[in-house]
């Protein structure tokens, strides 16, 4: 996987004399050390890939400096120190000029408030990027009614802004974005001012629109479900700093600290973990083969809760090969829901079905 | 503390302005004139009822039908109040002036919105233009443009600079700081944001700025009237000096038509202008009272009416010529006279202006307050003055400018100055009397402008003579509101003390009982002299050598200031004309076209 983004050690720090506040950062200073003088570290040492195609996740409190980061990455904030890599070209040697070209051609951003023109019509606002970069007014409408038919607003064209939902309006934000033809999309928390459900509609939506598109995705969420769902790997961050990064499963079920753990426990994991992350793959080699029931490595949780539901015995896993990879016992798939990892401990009642019979 | 000289460093500041850029002051002058005369000519080149039909047309295109009546019969009351022409020059002034402060205002506004130092240093700027009083700043302008229009439009175009400012900054600042950065984030440069963006977005702000500078040149105008711009200002000015309800009133009125309409117009201006607000337009249901035609149709109805007032324009420019009488001495020679809006001045003024227009001169008079009157004079924009009341009253203006100035005599005198009483107030007949009464009178003595000669005798002496300090406080304020508080005591019968002065109206139409003065501390009366520019009788010596020669009874004087009271407002040189033909050979006496020629000329010289 080729990486189209990438960060490396990128600070941001406002205030004054931000140079020496990396300084002091780097030798380990923290935030609040630095607050006390008056200035903020937005963002201390960030590093991370975005490989194409990818839909990358930052993920963190309101404060935790996402918004920030995600604004370096297109030029609109230079970074105090480090670097910004598109397609291997530095964002911070740029000429003003060069970053405009690269921000109407090559990323396009959508909004937490949706940001559209209220002045404009819904056709306007979706040709806005078009008509920065001076495409003549036929195409870019054409262009713009394309984008906006994908994103399911055909119709919708000659509308005004305010008199949409916020989802369709954020859809509309959507479509300016894709207008453009921009391979990389920067997502800022998009979904996170629209009904739960909206929302949920839209997530779909991205997810079916990544199918074809096909776009590099960097979204910004507070909302941990919507970062596991979304993100083909996920960076979660705390007081400017990334604490984790990795897979939905990597966060899940290996939390690399405290804060990240306190952050997981509310997580819906049914939806996130598959076969493949809670399997056992010790094997004895056998478990396949009764013919009953088997699971792939991508079979999503609850799936798994039903075949185990059905079999009297664990669900054996098989992977594209028919090759058994793994066997999920069903004590295993109630310890995760329970997020009890231990094994069960032996019954020290002597009856042993005394409890039953209440 | 020490005494920190800021006026001498402001005087020598505009001294050292007046010396060395009076060719920057010089242009701009004659670009704010060109413009405003430009734009005069255009309005008051139709017939009046056909402009107002053209003005209706807008407001009807821009806010309905009601709004096109209502403007209509606007404009038809202020030509029926006979004011058209002021109004129109009114109108162009307030034009010219909202145009140069929007072209000041907007970028500097813009350029405040994207820089926090600029608009940290234009905040106290606009705060000085705002508040310093505005007749403070008149002067400075009268030095560098003189007396009349562009000194109008520059006081009030400084008066009206700071909303158009803070109203644009506010407007760009507001706009939604997300909608600035989607624009950046989607490669937008600095300047199509501002374009695209900010500008679209602000509009409505801004245009309630343009609202703002409309109004405050509006209300500008009648303190511009005191430096001769003319118009309903000038009418203002008039009616308070003459404390004529009236004819303030009427033009009053006048200005609010036009502020109504300006207000108005602009404001639906800004609705059009604005692509949300033209949304939120159409969105309203049409009713017949606000039926808007389309632009075309209002363009269209423009454009015919002012095809038609250019046609009857036309036709009607070649039906008058004027008439040369057969002595002719001036030639059409310009003759300017100015005034101070006092009875015997006006009468005085359009005395010898039907005199010097029977002789063939061109004459223009412009009134103005006596301060810019005098500067006028001193610095040459106008050529004489006949209200000069001296040695006292006017003695302030004549030791700053009788240097610049030539004394063509007295035509009228002895004036005197007095503290008067109604007479219904019976034991007070003397000056002498006062201090006994002081009570009655609630220790007050009604005075006039503190700047006026008058005041300064009354109480440095007077007072002290009779020992009436300590028991008396001179109420300082104006012309109008001493007469406004004479009339109100007067119709209610209660004792009041006024300064006054003969001649003058009051003692015409109130009666009236000047306080006897037997230790003399009044002096001995002022004489009504003529003043010219410095040279004028050198320029014109035939009329230098009638102005010295003139001379008025008090009979023919209060005869002649009747006939015009009774002729009413605007109608002064037909009252002048009715009373000389009234009396026949008084022109020639005044102003005699006998064969001596040159002896004359060589008496003006002298």
């Amino acid at each position: 996987m080729s990486a189209r983004l990438e960060a490396e050690h990128l600070f941001k720090v406002f205030g004054r004399r931000p140079d020496e506040a990396v300084k002091r950062l780097r030798e380990g200073a923290d935030r609040a050390e630095l607050r006390a003088d008056g200035t903020t570290a937005a963002v201390i040492d960030a590093s991370f890939r975005v490989g194409a195609g990818e839909i990358f996740v930052v993920m963190g409190l309101s404060g935790s400096g996402k918004s920030t980061l995600l604004r370096m990455l297109n030029g609109l904030l230079e970074p105090t120190a480090g670097s910004v890599r598109f397609d291997g070209q530095d964002l911070t040697a740029l000429s003003d000029r060069a970053l405009r070209e690269l921000r109407s051609k090559k990323i396009s951003m959508v909004f937490q408030h949706f940001a559209l023109f209220p002045h404009r019509s819904v056709r306007d606002n979706a040709a806005y990027g078009l008509e920065v970069q001076g495409v003549p007014r036929a195409e870019r409408e054409r262009r713009a009614d394309e984008a906006l038919a994908l994103c399911g607003l055909a119709g919708w064209e000659t509308s005004w802004p305010d008199e949409l939902s916020g989802g369709m309006q954020q859809r509309v934000g959507l479509a300016r974005a894709l207008a453009t033809d921009a391979d990389v999309l920067l997502m800022d928390e998009s979904f996170s001012a629209l009904d739960p459900l909206i929302r949920r509609d839209m997530q779909d939506q991205l997810l079916e629109l990544q199918k074809t598109l096909r776009k590099t995705i960097v979204f910004i969420t507070h909302d941990l479900n919507e970062a596991m769902r979304l993100g083909d790997r996920i960076a979660v961050m705390r007081d400017g700093r990334i604490v984790q990064t990795g897979t939905a499963e990597d966060i899940l079920l290996r939390p690399a600290n405290d804060y990240v753990a306190s952050f997981i426990q509310d997580v819906d994991r049914s939806r996130v973990l598959t076969a493949a992350a809670v399997m056992d793959t010790e094997l004895r080699g056998d478990e396949a083969d009764c013919g009953c029931e088997t699971a792939a490595p991508d079979t999503p949780f609850t799936e798994l809760c039903a075949i185990s539901a059905r079999l009297s015995h664990p669900v054996a896993v098989l992977d594209t090969a028919r090759t058994l990879v793994g066997v999920v016992p069903r004590q295993r798939l109630v310890g995760f829901l329970g997020d009890e990892p231990g094994a069960p401990a032996a019954c020290d009642n002597d009856g042993g079905k005394v409890i039953g019979r209440a | 503390m020490p005494r920190i000289p800021l006026g001498d460093w402001v005087d020598s500041g505009v001294d050292w302005l007046v010396d060395h850029l009076s060719w920057l002051f010089d242009a701009v002058k004659a670009v704010m004139e060109g413009m405003y005369d430009g734009i005069d000519a255009v309005l008051t080149a139709p017939e009046p009822l056909l402009m107002a039909g053209i003005l209706a047309v807008v407001a009807w295109w821009l806010r309905g039908l009601l709004g096109g009546v209502l403007a209509f019969a606007g404009f038809a009351l202020v030509d029926s109040l006979d004011l058209w022409d002021r109004a129109m020059s009114t109108l162009a002034l307030v034009l010219v002036a909202t145009v140069i402060a929007l072209v000041i205002s907007i970028p500097l506004g813009i350029w405040a919105a994207r820089s926090k130092a600029v608009s940290a240093a234009l905040r106290p700027v606009l705060d000085l233009l705002q508040t310093m009083p505005s007749m403070v700043l008149l002067i400075p302008a009268m030095l560098f443009f003189g007396l009349g229009t562009a000194a109008g439009v520059v006081a009030t175009l400084i008066f009206a600079l700071a909303p158009g400012v803070r109203m644009t900054e506010l407007g760009i600042r507001q706009v939604d700081a997300e909608l600035v950065e989607a624009a950046e984030a989607f490669g937008t440069t600095p300047r199509d944001i501002l374009w695209r963006v900010q500008l679209p977005l602000a509009l409505p702000t801004i245009m309630a700025g343009v609202n703002q500078v409309i109004m405050l040149g509006l209300s500008m105008v009648v303190i511009a009237g005191m430096v001769g711009t003319g118009g309903l200002g000038g009418a203002v000015n008039e009616a308070i000096g003459q404390l004529d309800i009236g004819y303030g009133f009427e033009a009053g009125v006048g200005i609010v038509v036009l502020a109504i309409y300006l207000d108005r117009v602009t404001g639906a201006l800004g609705t059009q202008l604005s692509p949300l607000g033209r949304r939120a337009a159409a969105k309203a249901p049409t009713r017949a009272w606000s039926y808007r035609p389309r632009p075309a149709v209002a363009v269209v109805g423009v454009v015919v009416l002012a095809l038609v007032a250019g046609g009857l324009g036309i036709f009607g420019s070649s039906a008058g010529t004027s008439e040369a009488s057969g002595t002719n001495v001036g030639k059409g020679e310009e003759i300017r006279i100015g005034y101070i809006p006092w009875d015997e001045g006006i009468a005085s003024t359009f005395l010898w202006k039907e005199i010097l227009e029977e002789r063939g001169f061109k004459v223009t008079t412009t009134q103005y307050a006596a301060g810019p009157l005098y500067t006028g004079l001193a610095t040459g924009q106008l050529d004489f003055q006949t209200d000069s009341w001296l040695p006292t009253t006017h003695a302030e203006y004549w030791t700053k400018y009788g240097k610049q100035l030539d004394d063509l005599g007295t035509w009228y005198g002895p004036t005197s100055l007095e503290l008067t009483v109604p007479s219904y107030v019976k034991d007070v007949n003397s000056l002498a009397d006062l201090k006994a009464h002081a009570s009655e009178f609630d220790g007050k003595i009604i005075g006039i402008e503190p700047s006026a000669g008058m005041m300064g005798l009354l109480k440095d002496k007077v007072l002290k003579e009779y020992g009436l300090e300590g028991t008396y406080d001179v109420v300082d304020g104006s012309t109008p509101a001493m007469l406004a508080e004479l009339k109100r005591a007067y119709a209610r019968k209660q004792p009041v003390v006024v300064t006054l002065w003969s001649p003058h109206w009051a003692y015409s139409d109130y009666d009236l009982k000047k306080l006897k003065d037997p230790k003399g501390a009044w002096g001995k009366g002022d004489g009504v002299h003529t003043l010219a520019r410095k040279g004028f009788a050198d320029d014109h010596p035939q009329v230098g050598a009638w102005l010295k020669d003139f001379s008025m009874t008090e009979e023919q004087l209060t005869g002649l200031e009747a006939q015009i009271q009774k002729a009413g407002k605007g109608k002064e040189q037909d009252a002048v004309r009715t009373w000389l033909r009234q009396h026949p050979g008084l022109i020639d006496a005044w102003a005699p076209v006998a064969a001596e020629d040159a002896g004359s000329r060589a008496a003006g010289v002298s």
